[in-house]
């Protein structure tokens, strides 16, 4: 009895202070909402390795990130405050800037744009742009890759009238029914599929890629306000350094087995084999050489971008997007 | 009727506008969120004309389709009126095909028929016709019975009596529904379009959308609601010159 008198005091403040300890670690905890551009895939492997794998924890964040899909725009939530940070493709951000948005870009995550046109090798080779001409593709209307194909028609001094463009849609059946040549795909994710696809029917596929051909067109990078890098360094440090650590352990081959199982956690649709041919390609565009540091912003192909949808008429004046490239040094 | 229309649309759209123009202001948001007044009026200046011709190419579709959503409506009602076997049967798949979310079905659709004139119009008809169905079935299923029962004592009644008289004892529901199901053969066009096809302004709004660009599609929701507020304009008036002609208040001249 006399014992019971004595612990229970004892045992109350000992759940006192461990209820008070929870507390205070969770009040640390700063929560953060993170809205990528697309589905849960193998093309974000190094966002969900993040959430999985405790990264942002570990930086004293309680990050929670969110899929994307078409009608989702990351800086348009920064703007009306449901998204702290983002991932936008280049050309959004530039024509957020030409309409006055506060965004700043933190990290580029793909250092190949993995819009690539998919084609037959037994249809058509292509060495130079000039191959292009007459030949059937796919483009999307609105889109990025109309841009860009533009842009690699005219150095090659070709129009789209100097070729048979057919629209794209969703399902890739002008494409499977030899309609169509080249067709815009997303290498890392549906070029993945596609190849797989065809290969089962004894065909094989390649990839025409701009940049070989010099159009370095930006794709997905990490962006925030311009608010929030100014007014919380500390924040975007944080989440900027936990993000691109958990994007370089997921580039890693040896973290492989855990990054598909993560992967797997959030894409239960496709196949394990599928999966890892997404990664593997993932891992080109990413981290093309072990020595590339994942995150590298690349100046020169946003002034090329800009430069683009300058002279395609997409913006009608320069919006200096250089000035808006922060990278993590800057936030130390 | 027709002036009506198109003033009470555009109250709607300026209310709908200044709300959008209001929380625009009051959050501070940039002209990438909410463009501004100016930047709407500067892209509707620039594209009006495009986006009149796409509408308009839109309505011809949706004309189409609600056309034969009505004669789909008014085949399945007829058959399916019976509460026999293959009345219940019929009106089982109708409902059932119903079920299915249009987008589910669209990549079947575009297989088969490629992403052109044909889909949009399958599509427009498939979206417009279920509620068209609903109100045949409806009126089609309920006897009329003061006056079919003439028919029936004297063993006049055929089928086609009998739907003529249904018909035109709700005449005024009939054409409220038809003309209401306008509505719905354009969203249903706009639907394809904006899924898949290469023409019209579905498909120009989804280019917009590709481009963050929300003036252009404010202007192309303010052509769309004008062109579509004529066209039901009309379907009213011509359903009150019907109705003044043919309805039940003039004895059913046709009967």
């Amino acid at each position: 009895m006399k014992h019971t008198k004595i612990l229970a005091p004892l045992l109350g403040m000992v759940v006192c202070i461990c209820v008070a300890g929870v507390s205070d670690s969770r009040a640390e905890q700063v929560s953060l909402n993170y809205r990528l551009k697309w589905l849960f895939n193998a093309s974000v492997a190094g966002d969900i390795f993040a959430m999985e794998k405790g990264f942002f924890t570990a930086a004293g964040l309680d990050v929670t990130v969110k899929e994307g899909s078409p009608e989702k725009d990351a800086i348009k939530e920064l703007e009306l405050g449901y998204a702290d940070f983002g991932v936008a493709s280049a050309d959004q951000v530039i024509r957020a800037l030409e309409k006055g948005a506060d965004v700043v870009v933190l990290a580029q995550i793909f250092q190949t744009n993995p819009m690539q046109w998919i084609y037959r090798d037994d249809q058509i080779q292509i060495t130079r742009l000039s191959d292009l001409q007459g030949c059937s593709l796919g483009i999307t209307y609105g889109g990025n890759d109309e841009t860009v194909m533009k842009t690699l028609l005219a150095k090659a001094g070709l129009t789209l009238r100097d070729v048979q463009v057919t629209g794209v849609r969703f399902d890739f059946t002008p494409f499977l029914k030899k309609q169509v040549t080249l067709w815009p795909v997303y290498r890392n994710s549906q070029g993945v599929i596609l190849a797989e696809q065809l290969a089962r029917e004894g065909e094989s596929v390649r990839f025409f890629n701009p940049a070989d051909f010099g159009v370095d067109f930006v794709a997905n990078s990490v962006v925030t306000s311009g608010k929030m890098a100014a007014d919380h360094p500390d924040l975007v440090r944080q989440f900027l350094a936990g993000l691109l650590d958990a994007w370089e352990a997921a580039m890693d081959p040896t973290n492989q087995e855990q990054v598909l199982a993560a992967v797997k956690k959030y894409d239960k649709g496709t196949q394990g084999e599928v999966q890892k041919a997404q990664l593997d390609a993932t891992k080109d565009l990413v981290k093309p050489r072990p020595d590339t540091a994942v995150g590298r912003i690349r100046q020169a192909a946003w002034a090329q971008t800009e430069a683009i949808m300058l002279e395609q008429g997409m913006i009608k004046q320069p919006v200096h997007v250089t000035s808006r490239l922060r990278d993590l040094a800057s936030f130390q | 009727m027709l002036f009506r229309r198109i003033y009470q649309f555009i109250i709607v759209y300026a209310v709908f506008l200044s709300i959008l123009l209001v929380v625009k202001k009051g959050l501070s948001l940039s002209d990438y969120v909410i463009p501004g007044l100016a930047l709407i009026l500067e892209t509707a200046v620039h594209m009006s004309a495009g986006f009149f011709t796409d509408v308009m190419d839109t309505l011809s579709v949706a004309i189409l389709g609600q056309i034969i959503s009505i004669f789909l409506a008014f085949f399945v009602g007829i058959l399916g009126r019976k509460s026999s076997w293959a009345g219940s049967m019929i009106r089982v798949t109708a409902y059932n095909i119903q079920a299915y979310p249009i987008v589910a079905l669209a990549p079947i659709i575009f297989i088969l028929l490629g992403d052109g004139f044909l889909s949009r119009l399958l599509i427009a008809a498939m979206i417009c016709y279920f509620p068209l169905l609903l109100s045949v079935l409806g009126v089609m299923a309920a006897p009329v019975e003061n006056i079919e029962h003439f028919y029936i004592t004297t063993g006049r009644m055929r089928w086609q009596l009998e739907v003529k008289i249904r018909a035109f004892e709700n005449l005024s529901k009939l054409t409220t529904v038809i003309a209401g199901s306008a509505t719905l053969a354009m969203a249903g066009t706009i639907v394809a379009e904006f899924i898949a096809a290469n023409a019209g302004i579905g498909y120009s709004i989804r280019i917009a959308l590709y481009q963050s660009d929300l003036a252009a599609i404010l202007t192309a929701l303010f052509m769309i609601g004008i062109v579509i507020s004529v066209y039901q304009g009309i379907l009213e008036t011509l359903g009150e010159m019907v109705k003044a002609k043919w309805g039940s208040e003039n004895k059913g001249e046709l009967l």
